[in-house]
């Protein structure tokens, strides 16, 4: 009962001050918005470049076309010496028919028909190698480049290396601005609560001298901190709800990949969105509230 | 009268019935800020349960100073200030609003919250407090008809006169039945009529059982009514006397 008396007490209370200080508390909260709204567009971005990266990482291998009439022996024996090499995974034998069946199916998969114009083609041979490590990939792509048996070998190495050196770029750049963006946001919320520190400091001292706790005094300030965090997270989550249809058709045009932007990835952005401004907002009145009520003695 | 070893002793009379431990103990009480300046120098008081002191001084003379040290807002460089035998020194910070119940303090600017009605006010003092909401509804009609302001309740201060906002902060102070209140220049900002019927209620407070703190420089009230009188002058206790008359140092 005494805790839902203080919390009752708290929410009011911080609810007037917000309203008392509106221009102050909505510049807060608008600064927050913005923060979050970078900070939604950072996350989405890094998450289709992560997922990018684990496609293409369960994908680093390598692949190797075997010369054409290679008996099922040297095949059998190919595979088992290559199986053998370090940093190999599994090997697996892709025939030209399981080839074409392959190519079929990828076709199939896109709502079309594998059209050969009346002609019977044939694929190559090859075999897949896959990695325990993709940095296994140069030692395996130079092993197998001296055997006979090899006509080409293909790699998705230097791939990888560039979008994993652009999600670098990206997660430095991103998180500097998030940095800078949130020291503003916290200074802003500082200021916001200092303002209705000093406008409400009649107020303090009387609860002071009636004998308020200090939590009675502090916790409505830094409530107020967190209501302006909590609205401008609302109001980034019902924004990102809203342009979240339209953009994922481009994120899937950009990504090529639309493990980032399922459902279950806009509730993590939205928990991650009303987190932070929660704790920004907290954060940011409670630096003010410590640095201004530090009470006398 | 400047020299502290000329300290009239009060006369530990009424109060003794009482009880014989002081409600409030000053022992050699110094206050010296960081700029040098010594506040109180000192100071040895003591004050029972029931009493009602008039602190005299001129300004500078460390009343101020000596009120801050009871409600706590500030503690001795050097000596002891007890409160109902507890070492104020040694109440930790989260503790100290607890003590602040027990000591009421009103001032010569009344400090009501200006856009709170006079029952808002006073109810305020409760909420902020933890009190439960029927507590707030059977204590502030009561503490209003007690400083009599029952029909100015819903009012705001600015609609108020006076004397009828120093009676609503004097309510407020009373919220916690205070063992102590302690009232600076309580009828500094009253015409003398109005500062009058202030003092007659403090009278009525402290015969209720309230022991009273008044700091003051009005002369006529203080000889008037020759009460207990502490002076202070220069940081000094220079008078410690029962049933005396207001007198410059």
């Amino acid at each position: 009962m005494g805790f839902l008396r203080f919390l009752g007490f708290t929410v009011v209370r911080a609810g007037q001050g917000f309203w008392r200080n509106k221009m102050m508390s909505l510049a807060a909260t608008a600064t927050v918005i913005l923060m979050l709204v970078l900070l939604s567009g950072l996350v989405i971005v890094l998450g289709g470049l992560n997922s990018g990266l684990a496609y293409i990482e369960s994908k680093v291998g390598v692949t190797a076309r075997l010369v054409d009439g290679l008996a099922p022996e040297a095949v059998d024996q190919l595979v088992a010496e290559v199986s053998a090499l370090p940093g190999v995974a599994s090997v697996e034998y892709v025939s030209p028919e399981e080839a074409m069946r392959r190519l079929e199916q990828a076709y199939a998969d896109r709502g079309q028909t594998l059209e050969t114009g009346g002609s019977d083609i044939s694929l190559y041979a090859s075999i897949e190698v896959a990695l325990t490590d993709p940095a296994a990939a140069t030692s395996v792509s130079a092993a197998l480049g001296e055997r006979p048996e090899i006509e080409r070998i293909t790699t998705i190495q230097e791939q990888y290396d560039k979008l994993l050196g652009v999600t670098n770029v990206v997660r430095l750049a991103g998180l500097s601005a998030m940095i800078l963006v949130g020291l503003t946001v916290v200074f802003m919320i500082v200021n916001t609560i200092r303002i209705a520190v000093f406008s409400r400091s009649r107020e303090i001292e009387i609860m002071r001298l009636v004998g308020a706790s200090d939590a009675f005094i502090r916790w409505p300030f830094i409530m107020e901190g967190m209501l302006c965090g909590l609205l401008g997270a609302v109001f980034t989550v019902l924004l990102v709800a809203l342009v979240w249809g339209p953009i994922q058709p481009l994120l899937i045009e950009i990504f090529q990949m639309p493990t980032a932007v399922g459902a279950q990835f806009f509730t993590f952005v939205a928990v991650l969105i009303l987190s932070v401004g929660l704790v920004v907002g907290m954060l940011g009145s409670w630096i003010s509230v410590r640095a201004h009520l530090a009470a006398g003695v | 009268m400047t020299d502290g070893r000329s300290v009239t002793k009060a006369r530990p009379a009424a109060a003794s019935l009482i009880g014989d431990e002081p409600l409030i103990r000053l022992v050699d009480v110094t206050v010296t800020y960081p700029n040098g300046k010594e506040a109180l120098i000192n100071v040895d008081l003591e004050i029972r349960r029931g009493d009602f002191i008039f602190l005299v001084g001129p300004s500078g003379a460390g009343k101020s100073t000596l009120i801050r040290l009871l409600i706590r807002e500030q503690v001795a460089t050097t000596g002891r200030v007890y409160l109902a035998g507890r070492d104020l020194a040694r109440v930790s910070r989260s503790q100290v609003h607890r003590l602040r119940r027990r000591i009421g303090v009103v001032f010569q600017d009344f400090r009501l919250l200006p856009n709170k009605t006079v029952r808002e006010n006073v109810a305020f003092a409760l909420e902020v407090t933890g009190a439960p909401l029927d507590e707030i509804r059977r204590r502030v009609p009561r503490l209003l008809a007690l400083v009599g302001l029952e029909d100015q309740a819903r009012q705001l201060p600015a609609q108020l006169s006076g004397g009828e906002q120093q009676r609503a902060a004097i309510a407020r102070a009373l919220v916690h039945d205070p063992a102590i209140l302690i009232a600076d220049e309580p009828t500094g900002n009253l015409d003398p009529v109005t500062g009058w019927e202030i003092v007659q209620l403090l009278l009525e407070i402290n015969a209720l059982g309230t022991t009273l703190v008044v700091a003051t420089h009005n002369q006529e009230i203080v000889t008037a009514l020759r009460r207990r009188v502490v002076a202070l002058e220069q940081g000094r206790m220079v008078r410690d006397e029962v049933g005396a008359a207001y007198r410059r140092g």
